[in-house]
């Protein structure tokens, strides 16, 4: 019923607009530059998005999330057995392993990161690999060094595999006193380069750490390996839906978004302004449309229109200027958007500097059909903005002094 | 005889000046064929679009099918031209973007009509009117008399009790005149339809059932 009447107007309207096509189009052109300009400049704002977050997606292990213990409404939030079988049970969490995260100094007071881990179960989650020697043998005081932290470790103190990683930890006794115990580790193993956290840490058993720290079986995190990367927000959110902190890769890619949030923000708004001078030309084509058709608005009515249906012919009309330069906007767009790419792009690059060096064999601009989409609501929204005010203006035409007086 | 439109102490002024009607009293009996008969600014137009419920008496009462037109309610006032009136008017009536059958189907577009009855109701008139075959012609492609003609078919699709027809000859030579007015003469035989049509030619008010003649406001005869 109501999608009739819808079309009833539609199809009055088309015959206005049909006997003024000219005038149409090049109404519709105005909204469709606006749209152009906005499809364009997004377009640009997400490509350099999209190459970003691939950058970040090739670079780091991004499938690789902590869960952590988080202070949540006064309430701290424990890793317990409980809390790790509902992380295990959020979808596309592939596997899991609690952690122990401790700082220890060397006896030269080199400052090391460390985590306790699960030999065992380890190795699904972070998917350690070697650049030299092997993994950690349960319940013994060996250690595996991150990348960076074993080059350290070499230049400064000398070690290398094989040899024993002098710590001192930290006791007190019945008085107080601090007394620093020494304890060695021997080093098996040496992990390649992550470009990630784990390129700092010393990797230790994790029971070894527990009774290191006097004994307590609480754990500080758990490692949990994402099996797709498109799963990756979707389990941040289940972690924060436990009161946990999630940290990772993906952080990076969070703060990638805010930023292109902003930026896109910022462009479509200067190429905004295109569009009100869009609608405007709307605003002013179909007031003369009203004015010019003064005399049949009053017949329409005097032959049973009410002011409403004179309001929704009016706007039916302006929907086509709407739908007309919205497709020709997205056209537009892809044709600016295209632009973008091929000449603006050697400019680009070349301001954004070697990181993003990926970019010079990628298109920096991303039309979605989102975008798109977009890009046709606001044409469509505008056009029934616009014409709103030369609707209301025909619909209290008085019949009487439009049919006596109109043109 | 039914009455069928009754005018009582009708008055209206415009802008507290111009006396355009001054006490207008009559009835029209349903099935009438009345003209309209008065000079040039005598207030035939007025009292038309008064008894369409397009405009409002300054006082007085209009009585349609026995019942008080409220000028106040807007929503009955659209409901009388949708239900109740058809309207004529001079010349330029049609909407020129839409085709003749179109023109005459528009009406029914505001009264919730089915698309397919729209078409089937338009297709009868124009043939009632003798046009079926310039169904798809616009107004700009059509001599005035066969306009009017078109105009009537409009008038008549929403099937209404009274058609008001404002000078629907005054642009037409003499014989598209007569041709309109025989065609407005039948409708009203075969259909019933009342019609009160103003026009200024006293010739034309022989051929009518009764006149009503307004001079300067008033009803003279
Ligand atoms: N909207 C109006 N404002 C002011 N005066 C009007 C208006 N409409 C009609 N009149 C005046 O009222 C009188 C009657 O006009 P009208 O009904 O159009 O006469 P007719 O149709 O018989 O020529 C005339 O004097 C005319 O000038
Ligand atoms: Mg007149």
């Amino acid at each position: 019923m109501i999608v009739g009447r819808l079309i009833d107007y539609l199809m009055a309207a088309a015959h206005q607009v049909a006997r003024k096509r000219m005038r149409v189009f090049l109404t519709a052109l105005g909204i469709a530059i606006g749209v152009a300009a906005v499809v364009g400049t997004v377009s640009l704002g997400e490509g350099i998005r999209y190459q970003a977050v691939e950058a970040i997606k090739e670079q780091s292990d991004l499938t690789l999330i902590e869960a952590t213990a988080d202070i949540r409404g006064g309430a701290i939030q424990l890793i317990t057995p409980a809390k790790i079988g509902e992380l295990d049970a959020i979808p596309h969490v592939a596997a899991s392993s609690a952690v122990v995260r401790e700082a220890y100094a060397t006896k030269r007071q080199t400052y090391l990161e460390v985590v306790g881990v699960d030999p065992g179960g380890i190795g699904d989650a972070i998917r350690p690999k070697y650049l030299k020697g092997e993994s950690l043998a349960p319940g013994s005081r060996q250690a595996v060094l991150g990348h960076d932290v074993a080059e350290t470790l070499q230049r400064y103190e000398g070690v290398r595999l094989g040899d024993t990683v002098p710590i001192l930890i930290r006791r007190y006794d019945e008085d107080g006193m601090p007394v620093d115990e020494e304890v060695g580790f021997t080093l098996v193993g040496v992990l390649q380069e992550r470009d990630d956290a784990f390129d700092q840490v010393m990797l230790i058993d994790r029971g070894v750490a527990q009774e290191l720290r006097g004994g307590e079986a609480a754990f500080d995190g758990v490692l949990i390996r994402v099996d797709h990367p498109d799963a990756v927000f979707g389990v941040v959110d289940g972690i924060k839906g436990l009161g946990l902190t999630a940290r990772g890769a993906f952080q990076q890619i969070e703060s990638v978004n805010r930023l292109m949030d902003v930026v896109v923000l910022i462009l479509a708004f200067f190429a905004g302004v295109a569009l009100i001078v869009g609608a405007l030309m709307i605003v002013n084509t179909m007031v003369t449309s009203v004015f010019e058709r003064t005399r049949e608005i009053g017949i329409t009515m005097a032959i049973g229109a009410s002011p409403a249906d004179v309001v929704y012919l009016v706007l039916a009309e302006c929907l086509y200027i709407g739908l007309i330069g919205g497709v020709i906007g997205d056209l537009l767009g892809v044709a600016f958007s295209g632009a973008i790419n091929t000449f603006g792009k050697p400019f680009i690059v070349a301001q954004l500097g070697d990181t993003f060096s990926t970019f010079a064999d990628a298109e920096i601009t991303l039309i979605t059909p989102g975008l798109l989409v977009l890009g046709m609501a606001i044409a469509i929204a505008l056009s029934l903005v616009s014409g709103l005010y030369p609707a209301l203006k025909a619909s209290h035409l008085n019949p009487v002094t439009a049919i006596r007086t109109g043109v | 005889m039914e009455t069928i439109i009754e005018a009582m102490h009708l008055n209206k002024a415009y802008n507290d000046q111009v006396t355009a009607l001054l006490d207008v009293n009559f009835a029209i009996g349903k099935g009438e064929f009345v003209a309209l008969l008065g000079r040039s600014g005598s207030g035939k137009s007025t009292l038309l679009n008064i008894l369409g419920g397009l405009d409002a008496p300054t006082s007085g009462e209009v009585r349609i099918d026995g019942r008080n037109v409220d000028f106040g309610d807007r929503k009955a006032l659209i409901a009388l031209r949708r239900e109740a009136i058809g309207f004529i008017f001079q010349s330029f009536n049609l909407i020129p973007a839409l085709t003749a059958q179109e023109n005459v189907e528009y009406p029914l577009l505001f009264n919730y009509h089915e698309k397919a009855a729209r078409r089937e109701r338009a297709a009868d008139l124009l043939a009632t009117v003798g046009l079926a075959d310039r169904a798809h012609h616009y107004p700009r492609e059509m001599s005035g008399g066969e306009q009017q003609r078109v105009a009537i078919a409009r008038a008549l699709v929403g099937d209404p009790l009274i058609v008001l027809a404002d000078e629907p000859t005054g642009n037409l030579d003499s014989r598209t005149r007569d041709e309109i007015f025989d065609l407005m003469r039948r409708v009203n035989r075969e259909r019933e339809t009342t019609f009160l049509i103003v026009t200024h030619e006293r010739e034309l008010g022989k051929r009518t059932d009764r006149t009503i003649e307004l001079l300067d406001g008033s009803v003279v005869s």
